[in-house]
């Protein structure tokens, strides 16, 4: 094992600012797993009982079936943007905040080994610190 | 083949240029390979769309580009099913492990999996699954190459796969992750450009009217408009719903594809990197529709007996009538580019199979089991290379032996099957529940490979012989029971093992995995310290209160 990392992980998990990072993700993430499974696997019950449903046209020809399929499609693209969208404009600010709060909490003193994990500098980015193995 | 042997010569140029590209691709990579972070992770410098075709050309096998097409022609839309199981599943990988991953772990699946656990036992249970996933991965790859270069070149099945093999331990033992990824770069580029132009090609065939492909596949299937509904593939509606959770929750377990979130600069273009990856391999699916409706619509059951047993060839032959019908130059210089992309394919998935594999045996086993961390990274790199080695010679030498014989799709489902019931169960309890430990790790994954690999055995595909009656299983896909007993056995182990204290806590996985704090950093090596990193250019890391 390498350097310890001088950061009190249990301190770090009850701040304020990190359970609130972690409930406004998993509100987000349990609602949306919730939804595009009930829409996939709605989908493919469907497949499975529903087969002349499926087969019925819709516009000339092209049927409810291809039509679900595709709406998988647009699903997957539709979650993935509002994902990205979500985690740049609401997550990234939490995180950055359970960040700062997290390395206030660092043990004084144990971070003076050159492989330890670098004070805040002046941006609020964390420099580098080496893992563990 | 009959119909194919005359394209050898022009195939056999297309099949040169793709391999004279990936070796100077490798030759390049090898200079810049040196460290283990190199090795495994290119340096942590490959930018979020790279990653994004790098995932495309890592998952998008030769079943991706030649099968689901085949399966459209012959079953029509059950054979779509793959295609939107296959999409859906980066929802799991994105919400659940892209980021995380990332952020906790280093070259493998392990280093989150076992990130509070037991090093010895839990990584060696995590080195198991991914070595059972690429096995049954890597064969059925490797039974593909030969069976598909055979076909369309006429190169022997052995010689096929002795070749494949090469090149892909060429790519692995020297050029390492910076080469694999470029030549999965590269591949992606093709397969999305041939997918296109054929596209093109039907559509301006049947008229550029959309809709029209599907009254024109169906007035040329014997099955009528039964071609358009579900059940022609799949006829126990429970074996389709087990086909959709492996898919959608084995991807989430697969090591390769893991695995390229370790090659981003941070968390960010981690899942910068899976939307560029859902928005290229989702078009390509789509196109499969026209690939497939468009092959039934214009080769009709005439084409079956060139299409192959499991339809692989339909989109080789739908190429060459396309480009003008056997016998023409144009139908032949369009074959041959099929053959060479398909070829390409398989290449760059059997490398990104083998590299994963590698990291299993060498950072998992020997590094932090046998060694306990004491070696040197040289060491580590070099029992890699080694590794990467007997890996690619055992596949070769099975997929010879075992032959053309082993059914290719069986063989991909099952280690899709292995993914969800034993990798994805451990890691994803293992990130967040807090009670998780050693032994629930070590019977999560034991019960997930036994229990996939078990049900499949006892399967009508194999039991006792291909499409036999009366197996003791009823489903060809096993995951609606393994994946729940994956995680039984996660649960089981966890109650009847002891809570340990681990030195590394679940509080420091959570808050590593969630804020980055302490992830791998890119390495000044790495082609990142040369390329402006365009990732980080968008979103700069300004802390809250700038903003």
């Amino acid at each position: 094992m390498a350097s310890r990392p001088a950061i009190d992980w249990g301190a770090a998990v009850r701040t304020p600012e990190f359970q609130e990072l972690v409930r406004a993700k998993r509100r987000w993430v349990v609602g949306a797993c919730a939804f595009f499974f009930t829409w996939y696997f709605g989908f493919v019950l469907l497949a499975g009982y529903a087969e002349s449903f499926m087969g019925r046209s819709i516009y000339q020809g092209f049927t409810v079936g291809y039509a679900l399929a595709l709406s998988q499609f647009a699903m997957t693209w539709f979650l993935c943007a509002w994902y990205l969208r979500k985690a740049s404009r609401e997550w990234d600010p939490l995180r950055d905040r359970a960040r700062r709060r997290a390395l206030e909490l660092s043990r004084p003193g144990t971070d003076s080994s050159p492989m330890g994990i670098s004070r805040p500098s002046g941006n609020g980015a964390v420099e580098h610190e080496e893992v563990a193995r | 083949m009959t119909v194919l042997a005359a394209v050898n010569q022009t195939a056999l140029g297309a099949f040169g240029i793709v391999l004279a590209v990936t070796l100077l691709i490798t030759f390049w990579a090898s200079r810049r390979t040196r460290t283990a972070t190199d090795f495994w992770a290119a340096g942590r410098g490959i930018s979020a769309p790279q990653n994004g075709l790098a995932i495309a050309g890592d998952y998008m096998s030769a079943a991706s580009f030649l099968g689901i097409g085949g399966l459209i022609f012959l079953f029509g839309f059950d054979g779509f099913l793959y295609a939107v199981g296959f999409i859906v599943a980066f929802l799991t990988v994105l919400f659940l492990l892209a980021e995380r991953m990332r952020n906790s772990g280093k070259f493998t699946i392990a280093d989150t999996l076992a990130f509070r656990l037991r090093q010895g036992p839990a990584r060696t249970a995590a080195a198991l699954g991914t070595l059972s996933v690429v096995a049954f991965y890597l064969i059925a790859q490797m039974v593909g190459a030969g069976v598909l270069i055979q076909a369309l070149v006429g190169i022997d099945f052995s010689l096929a796969v002795i070749i494949t093999g090469a090149f892909m331990l060429c790519y692995v033992v020297f050029g390492g992750m910076l080469a694999t990824t470029w030549v999965q770069i590269v591949k992606a580029v093709l397969m999305l450009a041939t997918g296109v132009a054929l596209t093109v090609l039907v559509l301006n065939r049947i008229g550029w009217n959309p809709v029209d492909l599907f009254n024109r596949a169906v007035d040329k299937s014997p099955k009528g408009h039964k071609f358009l509904e579900p059940g022609l593939r799949f006829t126990n509606p429970i074996d389709t719903v087990s086909l959709g959770i492996g898919l959608v929750l084995g991807t989430a377990g697969l090591p390769h594809i893991l695995m390229r979130f370790f090659t981003v600069p941070d968390a960010k273009a981690a899942r910068k990197s899976v939307m560029w990856a859902t928005a290229l391999i989702g078009s390509f699916y789509l196109m499969t529709i026209a690939l497939g409706l468009g092959a039934r619509a214009i080769l009709g059951s005439g084409g079956e007996a060139a299409a192959g047993k499991g339809g692989n060839l339909a989109v080789p032959v739908l190429a060459q009538e396309l480009g003008g019908g056997a016998g023409t130059t144009g139908g032949d210089l369009v074959l041959a580019i099929v053959a060479a992309v398909a070829f390409a394919t398989i290449l760059a998935v059997v490398a990104g199979l083998v590299i994963s594999a590698s990291g299993a045996v060498a950072h998992d086993v020997w590094s932090n089991v046998v060694r306990r961390g004491r070696d040197s990274e040289r060491e580590e790199v070099w029992v890699a290379k080694i590794a990467a080695f007997a890996i690619g010679a055992v596949a070769i030498g099975v997929a010879i032996v075992g032959g053309a014989g082993l059914n290719v799709s069986f063989m991909v489902g099952l280690a899709f099957a292995v993914a969800a019931s034993a990798n994805f169960p451990s890691l994803l309890l293992a990130l967040t529940w807090r009670r998780f430990n050693t032994a629930g790790a070590v019977t999560g994954v034991l019960i997930g490979v036994i229990s996939s690999v078990g049900l499949i055995l006892l399967s009508p595909t194999v039991w006792p012989g291909p499409d036999s009656q009366g197996s003791p299983f009823a489903l060809e896909n096993p995951a609606i029971v393994s994946v729940p007993l994956g995680f039984i056995g996660c649960w089981l182990g966890t109650m009847l093992g002891r809570s340990e204290d681990g030195e590394r806590s679940f509080d420091e996985l959570r808050v590593r995995s969630e804020l980055g704090l302490g992830a791998e950093e890119p390495t000044a090596a790495g082609p990142a310290s040369r390329d402006p990193r365009p990732t980080r250019e968008e979103e700069p890391a300004v802390p809250a209160g700038a903003r």
